[in-house]
């Protein structure tokens, strides 16, 4: 059998670069699926803001409801570990009763390690 | 003489291939930007895409059981059909009593949709006690008619010298179809496999019939599934069609040389 012309073969060629693909992709997931969300929290001035409660609301089929709740530590950041999810929304608060945007986050697939760009908290709502 | 010029018939081409790939043009755009197949006036133009619709696709529902469910299926299919349609395709190129009466009868059958026949269908596979299984699901897609006729044609063009020769040399008549017929008829295997592709990967009806479970349901299926689960769904509905276009698409690109030799060879034969 002509080897070169079995290997060049876009029978063999499509399969085996969607195989690549497919093992370069979970290799990659492997590496990178801590479930690991982390950001800061900053008010409108760029200043960091300590103690801020952040929730991490998670997509069901129909609206979002609160997964989970961190605080920010003295320099503002924050810190989710093992989310297995791939979609959902972030939210600061504040004791004073400042709040954040609710943040979308889409992710490439489930417990992707992620850095959030800062939550910037405004002025008191409502 | 004068060539008619080519451009007219180029011209047609175009606005006739335009039209066919507008709509898979508007499924994949959708898929990418989830906008309403409804807004007025629509986006010719993707707006803001991105590829997140296939990731929810993914994750909102066991779309990699339903894709190995299909590859499964479609495999055994594939694989019962060259086996199958192979043997009956060469056993009508034989001459033997009632050979025209055996035509005449699979002709007659194509003329029977499978809906009229589904109910035996249904008793045989649960008589067999393949309900809820692979098997079952691929089953009425293990042997079909066309195809017999397709190898039937390709074989028939195979010249009757080559195999009275293996013939002389020994060959059983297996070895005869492996060794000559086979090879000869690569783009009579090329249409079978991709037929039966088709056929077995968009096929509703019957696994809806025969799966009970919803770890054995197939992509389309699950499609149906899909939609009375969702809400919201018009970017990962379009995502998720788009996904289960692509295997059969990537198949029929790879092989669609073999496949219009396949139907056009012996198509003046009987």
């Amino acid at each position: 059998m002509n080897w070169r012309r079995f290997l060049m073969h876009r029978f063999f060629v499509v399969p085996a670069a969607v195989a690549v693909l497919v093992a370069g992709w979970n290799i990659y997931i492997a590496f990178n699926d801590g479930g690991i969300i982390e950001g800061e929290v900053r008010d409108r001035a760029g200043a960091p803001v300590p103690g801020a409660t952040v929730i991490f609301f998670e997509r069901n089929f129909v609206y979002y409801q609160e997964k989970q709740r961190t605080v920010t530590d003295a320099h503002g950041a924050y810190r989710f570990d093992g989310m297995q999810v791939h979609v959902g929304q972030l939210e600061a608060r504040t004791a004073d009763g400042r709040q954040s945007e609710r943040r979308q986050l889409r992710l490439w697939f489930r417990a992707q390690n992620a850095e959030v760009t800062p939550l910037i908290v405004d002025a008191r709502r409502g | 003489m004068r060539r008619a010029p080519s451009w007219p018939r180029h011209a047609i081409m175009l606005v006739v291939s335009f039209l066919m790939l507008v709509p898979f043009y508007w499924v994949v755009k959708t898929s990418l930007t989830g906008e309403n197949i409804y807004a007025y006036p629509p986006h010719i133009v993707p707006v803001d895409p991105h590829l997140f619709h296939y990731v929810d696709v993914w994750y909102l529902i066991p779309f990699p059981r339903y894709l190995l469910n299909s590859v499964i299926v479609t495999a055994m299919a594939i694989c019962g059909n060259l086996l199958f349609n192979t043997a009956a395709g060469y056993a009508l190129t034989k001459q033997f009593p009632g050979r025209r009466w055996v035509v005449l009868l699979f002709l007659s059958c194509m003329l029977i949709p499978f809906q009229a026949t589904i109910i035996p269908a249904y008793l045989i596979t649960s008589w067999l006690g393949v309900l809820n299984s692979y098997l079952g699901t691929a089953l009425p897609l293990l042997s079909t008619i066309i195809c017999i006729f397709i190898f039937k044609a390709s074989f028939e063009a195979v010249p009757r010298s080559l195999i009275d020769a293996a013939r002389v040399d020994g060959l059983s008549e297996w070895r005869i179809i492996v060794r000559i017929m086979l090879p000869l008829s690569k783009s009579a295997i090329a249409t079978n496999v991709i037929l039966t592709f088709i056929w077995s990967w968009n096929a509703f009806l019957w696994p809806l019939i025969v799966i009970r479970t919803s770890e054995m349901q197939t992509l389309p299926l699950g499609l149906a599934r899909f939609l009375s689960v969702m809400e919201d769904t018009t970017g990962a509905l379009f995502a998720f069609v788009v996904m289960v276009l692509v295997p059969g698409l990537t198949i029929f690109l790879m092989a669609q040389k073999e496949f219009i030799r396949g139907l056009t060879t012996g198509a003046t034969k009987g």
